[in-house]
């Protein structure tokens, strides 16, 4: 039976610790979360389930966290005294950077979480020069000392030489069986620094995500930084200028508990009657109205969307089914933007804005598993400005609203500024990608001894295809990448047509710079020549520019295809699989005579195999 | 009224083949003996249905591997008590290891007058390669036992398109069946199914099934060489050396002529509704011991699926099917084909339109399930 802590009172902002827990995949972050849920009495024991704090199915399937959340727990220290712990989630991805350092911005600390097996891997570089950014103080702790593999020592060693931090006092535990979990929850209290707010100052409080309540509309989670935030007061999102009367304010206890107000140092939610989450801003900054703060907090930034694709159903009875989806969706999830969109080949569906492949596969994903919507999405691009002869701007991310090339005078494309830090052995070959990859004003600089950080100025759409996976395996895992948004340069862009016996299928178009048009095209043959099943006649499979024929591949006839039994036991058998093949022949698109089953427009937006 | 076909299944191997995913079983004295009791039981409730029966069947499974005693109490208790055709064929299915003059002639004087063999190949290394118990001599010694013991048709099986296998190879098996005198020949491909040891082999990367092309090559072969010799293909595995030696319990499968099937996992159908034993020869026999059905499960098929399957069945065989025919049985809103797709199969070679009828041509058997696919709107 885990110990009760009693409640805080507010106003206690010396007993207030805010933290996260920055950790690679796998190192268990979500176990030692749950841990110090159950050790704090966060939660009784029947409704514990794992990886607590990550509500979504895909989140705990796929181990990941996509939104950030919070949870506020007392503890009762060593000092006797009670404590007030914020635990923010968030998430680990790049894509969701954002959601990231607005989380971080709500912390003063945070618990560096290295597997005692694995030691320092990549994310935990990437994440600890995050957190140092922000200032925060950084804990070590190293879990799963229960492994028989565990090398404690050598774990140590790495924390002091590949991340430059102190060693000697990292806290080992294992999440897994609980042990040494009090000592984390000690260094939480007398390591990490209070809140340093005044709350007598006007109010700013961080908006750090939003969930959406189907009654209540957009719950923000938030962090005050200083003044008070109560019930009844006006509050004024800075950066939008919406005004929203605050209805309610309260803590994350794995449910909502309200409370009379949130001063400084708290974290906690706020319910103002907004209707969704697209309503507002992550990052944003309240304060009240009627006697607003100077200046909003720093660090925004607008979460615009950088790659698009088009969704349409499988089915054009879906459609409807897909329009309710998307605006449910879009409820929860502020950075999906979509506009209607309309294909030859496809029929009705929608252009949609991700924050990444990652945001892109999560929403896919969800559509299909919250709606079961069987979907085709076209390859993703990032959005061109395109200068026409007549001098006006264009900005294009559909390559069907790709202007003919005789009214182009000139075309730019996004670039990043992407950095990339690993050991030091990858350098040759993460260089040599970068080349490929189109990189310019490649550099590097040593971080410590054996570990580099690169940085290279690299269009976005070729990082957009892949490029996120070959680095993973070019450097083993070690390797972690982020990027910023830099600016446009000009490009020598082309327009590359799929055809199926002489059709083109729009879905299958997409906007390439000139050098990479025919592997992209070679390549969506070979996936397609792959994908279609033998019909009765040739396909020839083409990648064309224009009227240009730069790839080809061809489908031959079918030739054997018959079950060599068909007796009284098997006859019920085979028409029921006829059945089946009947219900999958409305599932095929048919383009010209040919039938594409939806496997062919998945299998083209795989990657590359070498 | 058509007569309908009596299939009798008898489970028993001596070892399983590991490409079979038919119902069979290893079994004991003990075992065959309650089979064999079970088998009068459900015999017993079969003459309640009244059914004549023009063809009879043993199928297995390995009748064969039962001994003329077994055999002699199965055929006499349906002579006994189910109405049996004095004309009717009686089909045995027999394996090579089985065979030997005595035996031979015990069976023709049992009444058999269609033997299938199971030689599978005439060459060891396949043979080996298959999991068989004999060898290439056994297998052309047993088919000559047969042919000499006087049986109005033996129908050999022949399995092709296995890893490696080529065109030559594969013309040997054929010429040989021509020249030592069989009448019938079912051609089956190599199938991996699931729940089989190639399946397993299969799914671990250990055996790669021929190519697509190649199999084409090689069914396309068997219709060549057996077209020569004058044979015709009646059904997309089935070859006969003239019309009189097809097998016509098997046709009633193709065109819903109404069979009984009896013993375990058995199928039947009486035109409209197909029902089927339990597949376990211990709970088929239990549910007859108790006085109970044998019955696991049954469907009653409406006409949109008898329609799918008299398109299904009937483009199977060289007779194809008669669209006149069928909107006739099942009203034109349901007898309804993908005119196009079958313009397209027609132009590219794969169907042969006559009137109403539809026929496959060998390259058209050779796909005939993406025939039917197509084919159905």
């Amino acid at each position: 039976m885990p110990p009760r802590h009693p409640p805080v009172a507010p106003g206690t902002m010396k007993n207030t610790r805010s933290f996260c827990i920055i950790a690679h995949i796998d190192h268990g972050k979500s176990t030692l979360a749950d841990r110090l849920i159950q050790s704090c009495g966060g939660v009784d024991e029947r409704d514990f389930r794992d990886q607590i704090l990550d509500s979504m199915d895909i989140e705990r399937e796929r181990g990941i966290t996509i939104k950030s959340n919070s949870v506020t727990l007392n503890y009762t220290a060593r000092d006797g005294e009670t404590y007030r712990l914020n635990l923010i989630d968030t998430p680990g991805h790049v894509d969701f950077s954002h959601e990231v350092r607005r989380s971080l911005m709500s912390c003063e600390g945070a618990l560096l979480l290295v597997d005692a097996a694995q030691g320092v891997e990549a994310q935990t570089v990437a994440n600890m020069y995050l957190a140092l950014e922000y200032d925060l103080e950084i804990v070590p702790v190293i879990n799963k000392i229960d492994l028989p593999s565990a090398d404690i020592e050598r774990v140590k060693e790495e924390i002091e030489e590949d991340l430059g931090l102190e060693a000697e006092h990292a806290v080992l535990c294992s999440a897994k069986t609980g042990k040494g979990i009090v000592d984390v929850l000690e260094a939480i209290v007398t390591r990490l620094p209070p809140p340093a707010g005044d709350p007598e100052a006007p109010l700013q409080a961080m908006i750090f995500d939003a969930q959406y309540d189907p009654y209540r509309g957009a719950v923000l989670l938030c962090r005050v930084q200083q003044g008070r935030l109560r019930p009844g007061q006006s509050a004024l999102l800075m950066h939008t200028g919406k005004r929203y009367d605050v209805e309610e304010v309260g803590l994350l206890q794995l449910k909502r508990v309200s409370v009379p107000e949130l001063d400084a140092g708290s974290v906690g939610y706020v319910i103002a009657g907004i209707k969704s989450v697209s309503d507002i801003e992550v990052g944003d900054t309240i304060t009240d109205a009627r006697s607003p703060a100077a200046a909003p907090l720093p660090g925004y930034k607008e979460a615009k969307p950088v790659v698009f694709s088009s969704i349409y159903p499988m089915s054009t009875e879906e459609y409807p089914e897909l329009v309710r989806a998307l605006e449910k969706l879009k409820l929860n999830d502020a950075a999906l933007i979509y506009e209607k969109d309309s294909s030859a080949a496809l029929g009705f569906g929608f252009r949609c804005g991700f924050l990444g492949l990652l945001h892109l596969e999560v929403v896919q994903e969800r559509l299909r598993r919250e709606y079961d919507l069987s979907l085709i999405l076209s390859a993703p691009s990032v959005r061109y400005r395109v200068t026409t002869t007549a001098g006006e701007t264009v900005w294009v991310d559909n390559p069907s609203y790709y202007p003919n090339p005789g009214q182009i005078d000139h075309v730019e494309e996004p670039y990043i500024k992407a950095s990339v830090m690993m050991p030091e052995r990858y350098l040759g070959p993460v260089m040599e990608l970068c080349r490929e990859r189109r990189g310019e004003g490649t550099t590097f600089t040593y971080l410590a001894v054996g570990r580099v950080e690169l940085t290279s100025e690299m269009p976005l759409a070729e990082v957009i295809f892949d490029f996120y996976d070959r680095l993973k395996s070019t450097t083993q895992g070690y390797g972690s990448f982020d990027y910023e948004m830099l600016d446009y340069r000009a490009t020598d862009l082309v327009k590359v047509d799929i055809l199926v016996n002489g059709e083109p299928v729009d879905a299958l178009s997409q906007l390439v710079h000139r050098e990479r048009a025919r592997g992209r095209a070679l390549h969506y043959c070979e996936r397609l020549e792959e994908t279609i099943p033998r019909q009765q006649f040739k396909i020839a499979i083409q990648g064309a520019i224009g009227g240009d024929i730069i790839a080809r591949k061809t489908i031959n006839a079918f030739r054997k295809d018959v079950t060599a039994k068909c007796y009284g036991g098997d006859i019920t058998r085979k028409r029921k699989l006829l059945e089946k093949q009947k219900k999958g022949k409305k599932r095929m698109k048919m383009v010209g005579n040919v039938e594409i089953p939806q496997s062919a427009f998945i299998a083209v937006l795989k990657t590359d195999k070498d | 009224m058509t007569a309908a076909g009596l299939y009798l299944h008898v489970p028993f191997c001596t070892s399983v083949c590991p490409y079979c995913d038919f119902a069979v079983t290893i079994a004991g004295p003990q075992r065959r003996a309650s089979y064999l009791d079970a088998f009068d039981l459900e015999i017993g409730r079969a003459t309640a249905r009244g059914l004549r029966f023009d063809t009879v069947y043993l199928g297995g499974g390995t009748p064969s591997s039962l001994g003329p005693g077994p055999l002699g109490r199965i055929v006499g208790r349906v002579r006994e008590r189910l109405d049996v055709a004095s004309g009717a064929v009686w089909h045995l299915e027999v394996n090579p290891e089985d065979v030997s003059p005595v035996a031979a002639e015990s069976w023709r004087d049992l009444g058999f007058d269609f033997a299938s063999l199971g030689v599978q190949s005439f060459d060891d290394a396949e043979l080996a390669f298959l999991g068989r118990r004999h060898g290439a001599d056994g297998a052309r010694r047993a088919a000559r036992t047969l042919l000499d013991a006087g049986f109005p048709t033996v129908s050999l099986d022949l399995i092709f398109g296995l890893p490696g296998q080529t065109r030559d190879r594969w013309r040997r098996q054929l010429e040989t069946a021509l020249e030592l005198g069989a009448q019938h020949l079912s051609c089956y491909q190599l199938t991996v199914h699931d729940g089989t040891v190639f399946g397993r082999r299969h799914r671990r990367g250990e055996l790669d099934e021929l190519a697509e092309d190649e199999q084409a090559e090689l069914y396309l072969l068997a219709h060549e060489i057996l077209g020569a010799a004058g044979w015709e293909s009646y059904e997309v595995s089935s070859f006969a050396a003239a019309p009189h030696h097809r097998s016509r319990h098997n046709q009633k499968y193709w065109d819903h002529t109404p069979y009984l099937g009896l013993g375990p996992s058995a199928h039947s159908f009486d035109g409209r509704t197909r029902w089927w034993n339990r597949r376990k020869l211990r709970l088929w026999a239990a549910a007859l011991e108790a006085g109970e059905s044998p019955v696991e499960g049954e469907e009653r098929l409406d006409d949109e699926a008898l329609f799918a399957e008299a398109v299904m069945l009937g483009l199977r065989t060289a007779a194809g099917i008669d669209l006149g025919r069928l909107r006739d049985r099942f009203g034109a809103a349901v007898a309804v084909v993908d005119e196009p797709a079958v313009d397209r199969l027609v132009a590219g070679g794969w169907l042969v339109r006559d009137g109403d009828r539809l026929r496959p041509t060998p390259p058209g058997m050779a796909v005939a399930d993406a025939v039917v696919r197509a084919v159905l709107a």
